[in-house]
């Protein structure tokens, strides 16, 4: 367990939900909402945090749901009980998954890997996971190449980085560099909001 | 593109209001001794300065970053204008509010604009 990023996500746990809980939430709801009908199978959820997502889970899904922060799951717990379907929480590191190879038919991050320390090694991890041809989907922020965003986000990604997230990673390189095939991206707002869609190889 | 009224009222106001703002602290600061240039570049740092609490602040209640990166943006744009024209001398405080509150709105529909470009493009 990454004991530091560990921590650093339970100093968050305060001011999470009112910072993501209304703004963000409502705003990305049609995007998560959309991307999440599509679970199906064997499903695992990176990062559930605080659990807000949940509410946007299908009902009658097979969920396992992992954070790095047991003070995160604390709060989820409440919402995973209340969700119509099995959705079991564990305390793990994406670094440290102790599930055997092939275990998940789709893997979903939210707003996740700005903030995983190792990006690139941490989706190659969920790709062992993942059954061949599993597929992964991510609802995620990242840098932008458009002249000024590229550089506010290149100026704050330092002090946000002691937050929690970086703002100028390139996640869909990131998973092509992993290993990931038909790597398809979907923007949701400029190039920096967008859903990821990819698939495991056989 | 956007089409639920909160979201577009907020995007408008977070915008309109944070340019008009930025344009009232940056002509209270350049004065007409300054040059143009420098008036625009200060005005452009105070802009980003002033920008950068109140994105985050409205962030909360309108969204991450489709509120960050345009508010961030008229930061910059409405105190770079307004530093410029306080620094020539043409604009007093209420006309500065005016100029950074259209700043404001020029670059709110310009990121629309490019939203739905970049969309349309996939």
């Amino acid at each position: 367990m990454d004991t530091s990023t560990s921590q650093k996500w339970d100093s968050a746990v305060r001011g999470y939900d009112l910072m993501n809980g209304v703004g963000p939430e409502r705003r990305w709801a049609p995007w998560k909402r959309r991307l999440f009908s599509g679970m199906d199978g064997k499903v695992l959820f990176m990062a559930v945090g605080t659990g807000q997502d949940i509410q946007f889970f299908p009902p009658g899904r097979d969920i396992t749901a992992i954070d790095i922060s047991e003070k995160m799951l604390e709060r989820a717990r409440p919402r995973a009980a209340a969700y119509d379907g099995r959705l079991e929480l564990r305390h793990l590191d994406v670094h440290d998954l102790d599930y055997p190879e092939a275990t998940f038919d789709q893997v979903f991050t939210s707003c996740t890997f700005c903030s995983v320390p190792d990006p690139v090694n941490g989706l190659r991890v969920l790709r062992r996971v993942l059954k061949p041809g599993g597929t992964i989907g991510m609802f995620e922020h990242t840098g932008s190449r458009c002249f000024p965003f590229n550089l506010m986000l290149n100026l704050m990604t330092p002090l946000t980085r002691c937050l929690g997230p970086e703002l100028n990673r390139d996640t869909p390189a990131n998973v092509r560099q992993a290993g990931y095939i038909d790597v398809r991206v979907e923007p949701v707002y400029l190039d920096v909001v967008k859903v990821i869609h990819a698939v495991a190889p056989a | 593109m956007e089409r639920r009224l909160y979201f577009l009222v907020g995007d408008l106001l977070s915008n309109v209001g944070v340019g008009a703002l930025v344009g009232l602290v940056v002509v209270s600061l350049v004065a007409e001794t300054w040059p143009p240039v420098l008036g625009m570049v200060a005005g452009m740092l105070v802009g980003d300065l002033v920008a950068l609490p109140a994105a985050v602040a409205l962030s909360v209640p309108f969204g991450a970053m489709e509120i960050m990166l345009p508010v961030m943006t008229t930061g910059m744009v409405s105190g770079m204008a307004v530093g410029m024209l306080a620094a020539m001398g043409v604009v007093q405080t209420g006309q500065s509010a005016a100029v950074g509150a259209i700043a404001g709105l020029l670059v709110l529909a310009a990121t629309y604009g490019l939203n739905a470009h970049l969309r349309a493009r996939v």
